[in-house]
C-alpha cells in the first residue's frame, strides 16, 4: 500500500541546513527500511503554470491553480502496510522537515 | 458477529450488512420453521452465506480470488474469547485517532453497539441522512486509507487507549441519560454495553489507572440506575433516591477499584477523581451522611486538572450543601456566558433559587432548563418542581 505525504507549507522560506540534514537522515531510514518509493521538493507556487487542454487548444495560466495560504512544498510516496505504519512514518517526516504533513492514501 | 465477519471479509460494509440480513432471515423465518436447535450457529452460517452472495453480486475485481480464499479458511466457530477479542479490535478502529471524535462516537455505537443509524441520529440529535453519511463515510475512509483492523501494539496502547475511554465514556453518558422525547430516559442496553467494553480494555491493560478508574465510575453511577427514575418515569435527585435499591454489588466491585487506584499513590486522572466522587456519594447510607468537604475537595482537584465550567458548575452544588444555597448561587451565576444553552445549569440555578425563596427567578429558571433538557424523566422532574413552587 502507498501513500502520498504532502508537505504543507505557509512561508516561502527553503529548508533550512538543519532541516536539510534531518530530511536526508530520515531519507536513508526509509530506504533502508524499504519504504522509499520517491521524494521530492517543489519550487514556490509562483513558478508554477496551468495548462487547461480540455478544450483542444492548450490555455496557459501563470499561477498555481488554487491561491492559498498554505500550500504544498513537497511530497514523500512510502510504502505502508496500514495507516498506523504511514502516521508513524508522518510524525516523523513532519519533524525532519519542520512543517506539517497529510497522509493520502493511493488508490 | 459483525466483528467476526470484519475479520474473515476485511470489509466492514459487507460484514455489518451480512450481520443484518441473516437476522431478518432469522425474523423471517423461525416463527414458520421454529428456532433452529444452535441459533447462534444458524445466524453466523446464513450471514457468511449472506456476504459471499454479496461479494458474488458486486462481482469486484478480486472478488473472485478474495472468495477463493474465504471458501478454503475453514476456521471452526469462534469460541467466546476469539469474540472478544473481534470486539476489542473494532473498538480500536472505530475510535481510530485518524477519524473525527464525533465520528468515532457514531461509528463505535453502529458497529460495535449494534444501534440503527436512527437511533445514533436521535441521540445525537442531527438528521438522520446526516448521521447515514457519517458514518458511510468513515467506512469508505477506514477501507482506502486502510486503518488497521487490530488492537495496537503495547507501546502504542497507552495513547491509543485514552481515545476510546473517551468514546466509551460518551457512550455511556448517553444510556445514562438518554436524549429524544421518544427514547426510554435510562438506555440500559448502551449503559451495559459501555461497561462490558470498558471491562474488555481493562483485561487488556490491567494496571492502567484511568481504565479501573473508568470502569469504576461507570458501575459506581449503574449501581443508581433503578433509583434514578420513578415509576412514573420522573427522574429521582441523588437526595431523594432510595439507597436501599442501589446494586450492592456494583457498589463493592467499584469501591475496590476506587481503593486500589488510592494504594498505587500515583496521580489520579479525571476518570479516577469522577470515581472517588462517587464512591464518597455510594458510602454514605443516608444522604446526610455525605461527606461534602470530600467532594469539594475532590472537585478541587479535578478543577487543577480540566477547569471545565460543566466541572465548576458540579462543584457548586457540593458547595451548596456544604457553605449554602447562597454562595453556591454566586459560583454558578459566574459560569453564565459559557453555559447558558446548558440545561444543567438552569436546573442547578432555578433549585439554588428555589432553596433560597426566589419563587419567580426560579421559575423562569425552570422554564428554561425545561425548554433545554433532552431527557424526558429529567423534563418530568423539573416540570413538577416548578410547578409545586409558591
Amino acid at each position: 500500500m502507498q501513500y502520498l505525504v504532502s508537505v504543507i507549507d505557509d512561508t516561502t522560506g527553503l529548508a533550512t541546513p538543519d532541516e536539510m540534514a534531518a530530511i536526508d537522515t530520515f531519507n536513508e531510514g526509509l530506504k533502508a527500511e524499504g519504504r522509499w518509493v520517491f521524494a521530492g521538493g517543489l519550487g514556490a507556487p509562483s513558478s508554477a503554470t496551468v495548462i487547461d487542454n480540455r478544450g483542444g487548444e492548450a490555455m496557459v495560466t501563470d499561477g498555481p491553480f488554487l491561491e492559498s495560504k498554505e500550500y504544498l512544498a513537497g511530497f514523500w510516496i512510502i510504502e505502508a502496510a496500514d495507516l498506523d505504519v504511514a502516521l508513524k512514518l508522518a510524525a516523523e517526516g513532519s519533524k525532519a522537515c519542520n512543517r506539517k504533513v497529510e497522509v493520502r492514501p493511493f488508490l | 458477529m459483525v466483528a467476526s465477519l470484519a475479520r474473515r471479509f476485511g470489509d466492514l460494509d459487507i460484514a455489518e450488512e451480512a450481520a443484518a440480513e441473516a437476522f431478518a432471515a432469522a425474523v423471517e423465518r423461525w416463527p414458520a420453521d421454529g428456532v433452529p436447535p444452535s441459533p447462534g450457529a444458524w445466524l453466523t452460517t446464513t450471514a457468511n452465506r449472506k456476504a459471499f452472495d454479496r461479494i458474488r453480486r458486486e462481482n469486484k475485481r478480486d472478488g473472485k480470488q478474495k472468495e477463493a480464499r474465504l471458501l478454503y479458511d475453514d476456521d471452526p466457530p469462534e469460541p467466546m474469547d476469539a469474540i472478544d477479542d473481534g470486539r476489542l479490535r473494532l473498538i480500536f478502529t472505530c475510535c481510530h485517532p485518524a477519524l473525527a471524535m464525533e465520528t468515532r462516537v457514531a461509528l463505535t455505537l453502529r458497529m460495535v453497539g449494534g444501534l440503527t443509524v436512527p437511533e445514533i441520529a436521535r441521540a445525537f440529535l442531527v438528521q438522520e441522512a446526516a448521521m447515514g453519511q457519517r458514518i458511510t463515510r468513515a467506512k469508505a475512509k477506514i477501507k482506502a486509507a486502510r486503518i488497521p483492523y487490530r488492537v495496537p501494539s503495547a507501546q502504542d496502547l497507552p495513547a491509543r487507549v485514552s481515545g476510546v475511554l473517551a468514546v466509551l465514556f460518551l457512550v455511556f453518558n448517553e444510556g445514562y441519560l438518554a436524549t429524544g422525547p421518544a427514547t426510554d430516559p435510562v438506555r440500559h442496553d448502551l449503559t451495559a454495553e459501555a461497561i462490558r467494553l470498558t471491562r474488555l480494555i481493562r483485561a487488556l491493560m490491567p494496571d492502567d489507572g484511568e481504565v479501573a478508574g473508568l470502569l469504576a465510575l461507570m458501575l459506581l453511577t449503574e449501581a443508581r440506575r433503578t433509583a434514578r427514575v420513578s415509576a412514573s418515569g420522573e427522574l429521582v435527585t441523588l437526595d431523594q433516591q432510595d439507597r436501599g435499591t442501589w446494586d450492592a454489588a456494583l457498589i463493592a466491585e467499584g469501591h475496590g477499584l476506587v481503593r486500589e487506584r488510592l494504594a498505587d499513590r500515583a496521580t489520579p486522572g479525571r476518570y479516577q477523581i469522577l470515581a472517588a466522587i462517587n464512591a464518597v456519594h455510594t458510602s454514605a447510607r443516608d444522604i446526610r451522611d455525605t461527606d461534602w468537604s470530600q467532594i469539594v475537595a475532590l472537585y478541587d482537584q479535578l478543577t487543577r486538572l480540566d477547569p471545565s465550567p460543566v466541572i465548576a458548575l458540579n462543584r457548586a452544588i457540593a458547595v451548596a450543601e456544604l457553605d449554602g444555597p447562597e454562595a453556591a448561587l454566586a459560583a454558578v451565576d459566574r459560569l453564565e456566558d459559557k453555559l447558558a444553552g446548558y440545561h444543567a445549569y438552569h436546573a442547578t440555578r432555578a433549585d439554588l433559587l428555589r432553596r433560597l425563596g426566589r419563587s419567580q427567578r426560579s421559575r423562569a429558571a425552570y422554564d428554561k432548563a425545561i425548554e433545554l433538557a433532552g431527557n424526558t424523566a429529567e423534563t418530568a422532574y423539573l416540570t413538577r418542581r416548578r410547578d409545586q413552587l409558591g
